[in-house]
C-alpha cells in the first residue's frame, strides 16, 4: 500500500493531509483512504497546495542568476525543508466490518492518521456503486464540483479494462442525478469524454 | 492605557533635529579618521608597541594589530563542495511570579551541504532546566555567594549551549568536506566581567572554551573553521587604534595626562565607529586586516581561542566576523571563513542564510511563552501541586477597571 501522507486537519466532511515528500501529492481526483480502526475512511483528492512551512514566511523568487530550476534547490538546499505540500480530501464513504458505505462516516479522520493511495482492486470495489457521486455533486468547494467529479471518474476509469464502459455507466448515473441541471451535466460529460 | 505616541512624537522630532545638526561634525571626524588610517607615515611597528605599552591605561578598548591597518583583501574563490553548520538559541527566563522556578533554552541547529550532494538538516533542541544544579552556580569552596541563573547569566548560558550544540554537530559530521561552523553574535562573553571568577570558570573555561576546543581538535581529520558573525557592529576597536596613533603621549595614559571633561587630542575621532571607517575602505566582498581583541576577559582566559576579528563588506553593510586565533593564523582556514561567510550572505539576502534558518528554528514567540507557562501550570494542577502565581501576574492577565 502506497503511503501518500498524514492527516493534519480533519472534519466530518473532509480532511487535509501533509505529504512526506515535497510535490508528491496524489493526483487530483484520486481515491485515498485513512484508518480509524475498525473504520476505514475513503475520500477523493480535491485540492493540493505547496506553500511555506510557516504562515509568515513566503517564498521569494530566487532564480534570476540560476541556469535551471534544479540549481535553485541546489544553491539553497534548505528550501526542501521549508516548504510543504498538502492535499485536501473530500470524504465519500467508509468501510466497517468488511462492508462498504457510500455516505459519510460516523466520525472524522484521526489527526496523524496515515493516508494511503487506494489499490486498483479497492478502487474497483468502491466504484461498484455510484452512490458516492451524490456527495461529490452536492459539495461546495473552491474547486468546481464538475472538475472534481470528472477528475474522479477519469481516475477510476483507469483501473477498468474497459474504462469507456465505466464512464458511460457513470454518465448515465449523472444524467439521473443532474436531471434538472443540463449545463452542469454537460460540463462533466465534456470532461470525461474518451 | 497603551503608549501615548502623540506625547512621544515631539521628543522624536527633537532627537532627529539633534542628529541632523551633528551630521557635519560627524562627517568631519570620519574624514579625519580616514586620513589618519591612510597615513603612510605611521610606523606600524611603533604603533604596535605604543598599543602594547598603553594596555590597561586607556579608557577605551584598543584592537591589537596583526599586520596592517588599512589593507583590504578580495574574497578567495568559493569551493564547490562545502558544509555550513550554524546554531542559534532563544530562551524563556525564570519568572519569579510563577510558582515553579525553571527556565527553557531552545537551540536551533542547521546543517547545509552545498555541491553535488546538496542537502539540509534543520532541527531544534528545547531543554528544560529545573534542578538545583541548573538553577544556580555555586562557588567550589566555602565563601562566595551562589548566583542564580537568570537574566544576563541565562543569556550567557544560552551562548554556551549554542556552542555546545555546534560542537556536537561538528563532531557528528562524517563527511570530509570543507566546513564552516557559524555562531551568531560575539565570541567574547562580555557579560561575565560583572560576575565573580567561579562563574567565569563554570561557564567560560569549562563551558564555552571547552566546546571551542572540541571544535578545534576536529581539525586533525578535516578542515573545519569557526567564526561568529555580528551584523551592523557598534565596536570602535580600530578607531581606538587611531586614537592611540593620534595621542601625543607615549605611552598613552588617559588617567595621567587627560583629566575628565578636558578636551583631548584623540576626541577628533570620537563618535566614529569601525563600520563607518570600513564602509569607505572596503569594496564589495572584501575583508579588512585581521585585528586582535584586547578585552581583559579574552586576555585572561581565552588562550589559543584568543578572539581575532576582521570586517567584511556585504553590499552596503559592514559585518564584524570574529574568529579564534587558531583560525586567524591558519591562512587556509582564514580564507575559508572569508569566502564562505560572504557566500552565505549572498545566498541569504545580506545575512548568512544558515544563521537566519538557525534563528527560525530557535525562536520562541510571545505565544510560545504563554503556551509554555500554561502547560507547566496545567501539569501542576493535574498532579494536585500548588500552582500559585503572584497577584501581580494575575492582575496583568485579567485586566479590569
Amino acid at each position: 500500500m502506497q503511503r501518500a501522507g498524514e492527516v493534519i486537519e480533519a472534519s466530518t466532511t473532509d480532511f487535509m493531509a501533509q505529504c512526506y515528500e515535497l510535490y508528491q501529492s496524489p493526483p487530483f481526483g484520486s481515491l485515498v483512504k485513512t484508518r480509524d480502526l475498525p473504520v476505514e475512511l475513503y475520500g477523493v483528492v480535491y485540492n493540493a497546495t505547496t506553500t511555506g512551512l510557516e504562515p509568515g514566511r513566503r517564498p521569494i523568487a530566487r532564480g534570476k542568476d540560476e541556469a535551471s530550476e534544479e540549481d535553485i534547490y541546489r544553491s539553497s538546499p534548505q528550501l526542501l525543508k521549508l516548504l510543504r505540500t498538502e492535499f485536501s480530501v473530500l470524504v465519500v464513504g467508509y468501510r466497517e466490518n468488511e462492508k462498504l458505505y457510500h455516505y459519510l462516516p460516523p466520525n472524522p479522520a484521526r489527526i496523524h492518521g496515515f493516508v494511503y493511495l487506494c489499490s486498483p482492486e479497492e478502487v474497483r470495489e468502491f466504484s461498484q456503486s455510484f452512490d458516492f457521486l451524490n456527495i461529490l455533486i452536492n459539495t461546495h468547494l473552491t474547486v468546481s464540483t464538475e472538475e472534481i467529479v470528472a477528475a474522479c471518474l477519469r481516475q477510476m476509469s483507469q483501473v477498468y479494462e474497459d474504462g469507456h464502459a465505466f464512464l458511460v455507466a457513470a454518465g448515465k448515473e449523472l444524467a439521473i442525478l443532474l436531471s434538472g441541471e443540463f449545463n452542469r451535466l454537460k460540463a462533466i460529460l465534456g470532461r470525461i469524454k474518451t | 492605557m497603551s503608549l501615548d505616541l502623540t506625547k512621544v512624537a515631539a521628543k522624536v522630532g527633537g532627537m532627529v533635529a539633534k542628529l541632523k545638526a551633528g551630521g557635519a561634525e560627524r562627517q568631519e571626524r570620519l574624514n579625519y579618521a580616514l586620513d589618519v588610517l591612510h597615513n603612510r607615515s605611521i610606523d606600524l611597528d611603533h604603533l604596535k608597541k605604543k598599543i602594547e605599552d598603553s594596555k590597561g591605561k586607556t579608557t577605551w578598548l584598543v584592537a591589537g594589530l596583526v599586520d596592517g591597518l588599512d589593507r583590504h583583501y578580495k574574497a578567495p574563490s568559493t569551493p564547490t563542495e562545502f558544509t555550513i553548520l550554524a546554531t542559534d538559541g532563544s530562551h524563556i527566563d525564570v519568572d519569579r511570579h510563577k510558582s515553579t522556578r525553571c527556565y527553557l533554552i531552545n537551540i536551533g541547529s542547521v546543517i547545509l551541504h552545498y555541491g553535488a550532494q546538496s542537502g539540509a538538516a534543520l532541527d531544534s533542541f528545547p531543554c528544560l532546566y529545573f534542578g538545583d544544579e541548573d538553577l544556580v552556580i555555586a562557588p567550589a569552596g566555602v565563601g562566595g555567594r551562589e548566583q542564580l541563573i537568570e537574566g544576563v547569566l541565562l543569556g550567557i548560558k544560552r551562548n554556551v549551549e549554542e556552542c555546545h550544540q555546534l560542537a556536537n554537530l561538528a563532531g557528528e559530521l562524517s563527511q570530509n568536506s570543507l566546513t564552516l561552523a557559524l555562531l551568531d553574535g560575539s565570541l567574547i562573553l562580555w557579560g561575565l566581567e560583572a560576575y565573580p571568577e567561579f562563574i567565569t570558570e563554570a561557564l567560560l573555561t569549562q563551558g564555552f572554551l571547552h566546546y571551542l576546543d572540541d571544535i578545534r581538535k576536529l581539525n586533525n581529520g578535516k578542515r573545519l573553521a569557526l567564526a561568529s558573525y555580528i551584523s551592523f557592529p557598534r565596536s570602535t576597536d580600530v578607531v581606538n587604534v587611531l586614537r592611540v596613533a593620534i595621542c601625543p603621549h607615549d605611552p598613552p595614559d588617559c588617567d595621567r595626562y587627560c583629566s575628565p571633561g578636558e578636551k583631548r587630542d584623540c576626541d577628533t575621532v570620537a563618535g566614529v565607529r569601525d563600520r563607518e571607517l570600513f564602509v569607505n575602505l572596503l569594496g564589495q566582498g572584501e575583508r579588512s586586516d585581521v585585528f586582535i581583541s584586547q578585552s581583559s576577559i579574552v586576555r585572561k582566559h581565552y588562550g589559543v581561542h584568543q578572539v581575532c576579528f576582521f570586517y567584511l563588506r556585504v553590499d552596503n553593510e559592514i559585518a564584524r566576523v570574529e574568529i579564534p586565533r587558531w583560525v586567524a593564523t591558519n591562512v587556509s582556514l582564514l580564507n575559508l571563513v572569508h569566502s564562505l561567510v560572504l557566500d552565505q550572505c549572498q545566498r541569504g539576502q545580506g545575512y548568512p542564510v544558515a544563521l537566519s534558518e538557525a534563528h527560525e528554528q530557535a525562536v520562541v514567540t510571545g505565544a510560545d511563552r504563554e503556551n509554555f507557562w500554561q502547560l507547566v501550570e496545567s501539569s501542576l494542577v493535574e498532579e494536585h501541586l500548588s500552582s500559585l502565581t503572584s497577584a501581580k501576574s494575575q492582575s496583568k492577565r485579567t485586566r479590569w477597571i
